[in-house]
């Protein structure tokens, strides 16, 4: 168990690696530089050129990546930002990701419960009218682009707010960036329903494509268990429908839903920097948009690329050694 | 398997209850934007497409911060309020010396800084030098777009504490209208010292309205200051937003959830403008689009090859296609809001046969044969002067097409545009400016003299003529108003000779507002200043 342990975190680490240099090398291929965003129709050569030196980017590329990693590995600093003055970048994200955190949690929350439910529907009832028209709306959920069904839900729903966090005229001194908890720490329910009210139109939007694809998986993996000897032996002895589905069948089920779960949460990241970017969330999506787009800030970038990479990883992990505990026979091998 | 009996009636109730949920929804949206704003009466809420990088007046270019400093920040002059007529601002009256190199300005008394620092010479010194210095100590970010602005100031002298005295390095007839932009804003020397590199983060001026917060991506609240030497403004508090789709401006604006919004498309425009709540303003802009001809490249450097290309162009067609009608025609390149602008010259006529004749005759004379494949640079994003680089450069292709010109198109995103233009790797290039200081050197020196070929400069037709830069010079150094104007006559009487650029169209500036909103007009220049704006009181018209 260890050894597996030790192998996965590993495994993680050289993902991380990679994934960093990767993006390290690309931002610096694509044409366009942070210092022409910079300076705009007013550029400044020897200054460009003073600045880039200062930035290292007259040396080969691979040695910036050395010096770069070398200062992330032993100091923890991610740098500062090109584009906004003397600025942190470390400091900057530490301020939006729990923005990103808050809004992809509450996706989840939505996503997979009501996936799993839907998909129970529609394994119960196969071919029935709910099966067609849960699978029905899945198809839709996943094909609809997400910023295609923002704009069109920010018309219809016409009630709740579009933009932001919280209303412009309210704020609230972050504990833990998570504006649901920090309003109930902080006492103040006003901040809290505030909150939810801003949170549930990105939320919705950025759970449709795993709820969906949660919805899907489930069905399928529960009509196969559903036709299996076990179930119909259960079902013999008298136990009810739901006892089974949900005591026998959902359980063995389980593994498969995690693993596409688990996927689908990674893949919310890059749904929120289209949907973050639509509902002008201040997340870490937005920023890494903003940092591509307009600025080209290639340390912004880079920061955004290890926190990704981190927290792809560390969910990869996490979800190999849920599997572990789901399942005895990957302990085995 | 067993499977439990649908219940009949579930589809039914399930198709109730979506039309329930669907019908409330609307209801509520019926109360909720009946409901009106959602801010008290004396917030002012300004929407823009994003968000400052900085505070700090000299780190910065981009229209987003410079609405911010303007309303934070004052200059030692500044424009008149509806007019570019130079106005004293921080500084009461100033005279030059006779030879135009000295330089004296008086500072208003009683004036303080929003830390409660009063304004002095010295304020006014170490934020000039801040730009003039090569190295300062107060400088946190050396990046300095416009440091280049104030290069003839050679040294500030402080005879006393309510006297400046700049001395140049030559005579300047640009210095007022260049200490009059952002740039020049005066900084209290307090708080660069106390804040040091944070003040691009907690701006501390004199102007209308102090800072208070900024959360980056969300909000900038800045309130009234209450000691401004114009009067308190009439409104508590400015918040700016960032809200980058023009979608969502246009409707948290419709909902009345924000006040002010810039940045929109001429069609999203004109659909506001057709609401009774909503009001747009629209004014005559201070920029020029226009397409540039690399003049390096052959044929390009032949005049018949540039009038050609110049004479197929219907500038009214552009302007109805690129502007939905919110511009017009450009005979020069200096617009026709700018004191400075002559039109007492011929442009060749919109002639596409005549075009087309002086083409062949252009190729059998200098040897190139037809169709000519000329490549045009163009960039992604749309600019204030070109809200839809698509539709004109779709628009130039067919044009040129028709007197036998294959134009390729050349995208690129809009820094590397300006890159590559700069570079002169360019045949025909799409190009604009905007006004940085209101005066007519700002758009001819900048854009055609000699002195700007180069890596870094916005001579993107690469025009050399002789002629052209002495005027200019001549033109930054003449004191009296009514010389300099006949010297831009002159030379814009030259360009419409040589033709190195097609000037196409001037834009109008145009803002969409709730139509309470009152006391804001846009200004020639672009500057949104919101020191008298205020809403009318409710039930008003």
């Amino acid at each position: 168990m260890i050894g597996y342990l030790v192998r996965r975190v590993l495994h993680a680490l050289v993902t991380i690696l990679v994934a960093v240099a990767l993006v390290f090398i690309a931002v610096r291929a694509i044409p366009g530089n942070p210092l022409l965003a910079r300076f705009g129709q007013h550029p400044d050569a020897d200054e460009i050129a003073r600045l880039r030196a200062e930035n290292g980017w007259d040396r080969p590329v691979l040695v910036q990546l050395g010096q770069f990693l070398w200062q992330v590995g032993t100091t923890g600093d991610l740098g500062r930002s090109l584009a906004r003055t003397n600025v942190n970048v470390t400091d900057e994200l530490r301020k939006r990701i729990p923005a990103t955190v808050e809004l992809t949690l509450a996706a989840l929350v939505l996503a997979i419960p009501l996936g799993i439910a839907a998909g129970i529907v529609a394994a119960v009832w196969r071919n029935r009218w709910p099966d067609r028209l849960g699978m029905f709306l899945a198809l839709a959920g996943v094909s609809v682009p997400i910023f295609f069904l923002a704009i069109c839900l920010r018309e219809v729903v016409t009630f709740l707010p579009t933009s932001q966090r919280l209303p412009l005229t309210m704020s609230l001194e972050p504990l833990t960036g998570l504006l649901l908890v920090d309003s109930l720490l902080r006492g103040r329910p006003d901040v809290f329903v505030a909150a939810v009210r801003h949170l549930l139109l990105p939320a919705v939007v950025l759970a449709t494509i795993p709820m969906s694809v949660v919805a899907r998986i489930t069905r399928s993996s529960l009509v196969d268990m559903l036709a299996s000897d076990f179930i119909r032996t259960a079902r013999a002895k008298g136990a009810s429908l739901w006892r089974v589905v949900l005591r026998h069948a959902l359980p063995t089920a389980a593994v498969p839903i995690t693993n596409i779960a688990g996927l689908q949460i990674g893949l919310l990241l890059s749904g929120a920097v289209l949907t973050e970017t639509v509902f002008d969330w201040p997340g870490l999506g937005r920023y890494l948009a903003s940092a591509i787009i307009g600025d080209r800030d290639y340390v912004a970038i880079q920061a955004c690329a290890i926190v990704i990479a981190v927290l792809f990883a560390s969910l990869n992990l996490v979800l190999d050694l849920v599997y572990v505990w789901l399942d005895p026979r990957i302990r085995l091998q | 398997m067993l499977v439990p009996p649908l219940p009949p009636q579930a589809g039914v109730v399930l198709v109730l209850l979506a039309g329930a949920l669907l019908s409330t929804g609307g209801g509520c949206g019926g109360s909720g934007s009946g409901g009106g704003s959602s801010a008290s009466d004396s917030v002012l809420i300004y929407a823009q497409p994003e968000d400052p990088k900085t505070l700090d007046p000299i780190n910065t270019d981009i229209a987003e911060a410079v609405h911010v400093l303007t309303n934070v920040f004052d200059t030692l002059v500044t424009y008149d309020d509806e007019t570019t007529e130079i106005v004293p601002a921080l500084a009461e009256s100033w005279e030059h010396s006779e030879d135009g190199l000295t330089w004296t300005f008086r500072l208003r008394p009683g004036v303080t800084f929003h830390d409660g620092t009063p304004l002095t010479s010295e304020a006014v010194k170490v934020s000039l030098e801040r730009l003039t210095q090569e190295k300062h100590p107060l400088v946190f970010d050396t990046a300095r777009p416009y440091r280049s602005a104030y290069a003839m100031i050679d040294q500030i002298e402080t005879p006393d504490e309510s006297t400046v005295v700049l001395k140049l390095k030559a005579p300047s007839a640009i210095l007022l209208a260049n200490l009059a932009m952002f740039p020049a804003s005066i900084v209290s020397p307090t708080a660069l010292t106390k804040l040091g590199e944070k003040s691009a983060e907690h701006p501390v001026g004199t102007g209308a309205f102090k800072f208070v917060e900024w959360s980056r991506d969300e909000k900038l609240v800045t309130a009234a200051f209450d000691e401004h030497w114009r009067g308190r403004p009439k409104i508590d508090q400015l918040i700016f937003v960032p809200v980058r789709e023009n979608a969502t401006r246009v409707q948290r604006l419709s909902r009345g959830e924000i006040h002010l919004a810039d940045s929109l498309t001429p069609v999203e425009l004109d659909s506001l403008a057709k609401r009774s709540e909503l009001a747009v303003q629209e004014a005559v802009g201070m920029n020029v689009a226009y397409l540039a001809m690399q003049t390096e490249k052959p044929p390009l450097d032949k005049l018949d090859v540039r009038r050609a290309i110049y004479m197929a162009i219907d500038k009214r067609a552009l302007v109805k296609l690129g502007y939905a009608g919110h511009a017009q025609p450009a005979v020069s390149m200096v617009p026709p809001a700018m004191w400075g602008y002559s039109d007492a010259f011929e442009v060749p006529p919109y002639d596409p046969p005549a075009a087309k004749a002086l083409l062949e005759q252009a190729a059998r004379q200098h040897g190139f044969s037809l169709p000519l494949k000329l490549r045009l640079s163009v960039m992604n994003q749309a600019r204030p002067y070109l809200p839809q680089p698509q539709a004109i450069q779709g628009y130039l292709k067919e044009a040129l097409a028709q007197i036998g010109v294959e134009v390729s198109i050349d995208a690129r995103d809009v820094n590397q545009h300006f890159e590559h233009l700069m570079a002169g790797r360019h045949e025909l290039g799409l190009a604009g400016w905007f006004s940085d200081n209101s005066d007519p050197d700002n758009f001819l020196y900048s854009l055609l003299d000699s002195d700007n070929i180069s890596e870094a400069g916005n001579n993107l037709s690469r025009y050399r003529s002789e002629r052209f830069h002495e005027l200019m010079l001549a033109g930054q150094k003449e004191l009296d108003t009514a010389k300099r104007l006949e010297l831009y006559r002159e030379a814009q009487a030259l360009v419409a000779q040589d033709l190195p650029v097609v000037p196409l169209v001037h834009t109008s500036q145009r803002a969409a507002h709730v139509k309470r909103l009152q006391g804001f007009t846009l200004h020639p220049t672009g500057l949104v200043r919101l020191h008298q704006a205020h809403f009318a009181e409710a039930g008003a018209p």
